[in-house]
């Protein structure tokens, strides 16, 4: 029994590949022929790992991620689908065959245009958002995992040729995947326009959910919150507690809300006095950063180009108006002696 | 406090949200050439294959022979996942229902109806009731 789904297990772990749409099968190195020159055993793993997938998954991936229009032919979607990686294991193992074309060249324009977008993109939405919050907003949206789950989610895995090479350069299966929908995004820039892949940017890739106020973290949200208030010229922030129950008991909870005046900036729960009031503080300063523009309302840089096919240098037509966002709170520094070691705001 | 390693910082999938990514990506038909159990499955692979494969261009379409067996469709999905249909005794329009049930499905395996618990990303709209913000009751 355990054999048996040991056997199972590995089975399904090989590669399996389709023989429908080769030439001649068994390939022709599989037939052992004995010479007087010993010659590499054949593998059939590794044949099978390097093989290009069948053409008609190829066009499915294309049409099943709506751009059948941009990657006409199976060559473009088995480049895009080919990690640089690769070219080490064709050298190894048919090193008189011409190489195959890789992402290699696609992958890093990509990673560059996914930056842009997704930065001018949080920047115009969370105008007040932190720095390093803004930096870490952008690789949820479009890091190497992320890009990895992407590809994943649109069916490339079983198209991705890699090789996790041994000596140097260790490669990972998340950045082959990655370099897939960063390959992507730039094929889709050269082929139609700027704006066409920050379309496809935004279907695939912003519209994604990211945890934003996990990603705000507070050491002293208090005096954040009073140098803030300094800077707005607003009344010295008080802290009142609003409610409270079971003071003295083994569960108590008080509810303090932050006051500038007559006005509330937040509100907080806790078991201690002190809990309840550093919530209350970040809970000020979360409505400050995470305050959105919303879509209608954005008018991101990249609109300024003209809308017409090819490179940002050729393209011709008129350019759009450029409408400038608000500026955000300028960041807050404050008595901080040397480097920090967490958080992502003092 | 902890420490936000960039690296391992990632969004959560919406299909559909702004795209929409079909979840099957190939179909597989598997019957025999002589049996007739696999009578039907041929004579709708004789008829509606070829328009079936036209009009769902984002799947792959596999005939494989399943000889002195009941025929069956396999679907494989973005998940890993595969679902197997067989098609013993079933008419030409319930082998079409099949077909699409298989192109509908999204690979997941099925949860049970009545017993899941709300699972969701956003908050709930009108809040979670807290008696210390609820207004004192009166009689």
């Amino acid at each position: 029994m355990a054999t048996q789904k040991r056997l199972v297990s590995t089975a399904a772990k090989m590669a399996s590949v389709s023989t429908a749409h080769l030439k001649t099968f068994p390939p022709r190195e599989a037939i052992f022929k004995k010479t007087d020159i010993p010659k590499l055993a054949f593998a059939p793993e590794t044949w099978a790992s390097s093989q290009r997938p069948p053409p008609t998954a190829l066009t499915a991936f294309a049409h099943r991620i709506g751009l059948s229009n941009v990657l006409t032919d199976s060559d473009t979607v088995a480049r895009v689908c080919t990690h640089d990686s690769f070219t080490t294991l064709q050298k190894q193992r048919a090193p008189h065959q011409p190489l195959e074309q890789t992402n290699g060249h696609l992958a890093p324009l990509g990673n560059a245009l996914l930056g842009l977008f997704a930065t001018e993109f949080v920047h115009t939405a969370y105008p007040h958002l932190p720095t390093r919050v803004l930096k870490a907003a952008v690789s949820a949206h479009v890091g190497t995992l992320t890009c990895a789950a992407v590809a994943q989610e649109i069916g490339a895995a079983p198209l991705l040729r890699w090789h996790r090479s041994v000596v140097q350069d260790q490669v990972n299966h998340s950045d082959a995947m990655a370099s897939v929908t960063r390959a992507l995004t730039a094929i889709i820039y050269e082929k139609r326009s700027l704006l066409a892949a920050r379309q496809f940017v935004h279907s695939y890739l912003l519209s994604r959910e990211i945890d934003l106020r996990g990603m705000i973290k507070f050491r002293h949200p208090k005096t954040a919150l009073l140098e803030m208030i300094k800077k707005l010229g607003r009344e010295y922030p008080r802290s009142r507690l609003l409610k409270e129950t079971g003071r003295f008991s083994n569960s108590p909870v008080f509810v303090v809300g932050i006051f500038s005046g007559v006005d509330q900036l937040g509100e907080g729960f806790g078991s201690s006095l002190k809990m309840a009031e550093f919530r209350a503080a970040e809970d000020a300063l979360h409505r400050v950063y995470l305050t959105r523009v919303p879509n209608e309302l954005m008018h991101l840089p990249t609109s300024t180009f003209p809308a017409g096919q090819g490179s940002i240098f050729e393209v011709e037509g008129e350019e759009q108006p450029h409408q400038p966002g608000s500026l955000g709170l300028a960041e807050v520094e404050y008595g901080r002696s040397g480097k920090s070691s967490g958080g992502y705001h003092n | 406090m902890a420490t936000l390693f960039r690296g391992q910082l990632r969004s959560f999938p919406a299909n559909g949200h702004a795209a929409f990514v079909p979840q099957i990506r190939k179909l597989v038909f598997e019957c025999c050439d002589r049996w007739p159990s696999s009578e039907n499955t041929r004579s709708y692979l004789f008829t509606r294959l070829v328009e079936l494969a036209r009009q769902n261009p984002h799947v792959e379409i596999v005939v494989r022979q399943r000889i002195h067996r009941e025929p069956i469709i396999r679907g494989f999905y973005v998940n890993n996942r595969d679902k197997v249909v067989p098609l013993n005794g079933l008419s030409l329009a319930e082998i079409n229902q099949k077909v699409h049930l298989l192109l509908d499905s999204s690979g997941a395996k099925i949860k049970h109806l009545k017993r899941r618990n709300v699972e969701s990303t956003t908050e709930s709209t009108r809040g979670i009731w807290s008696g210390l913000h609820a207004d004192r009751p009166a009689l």
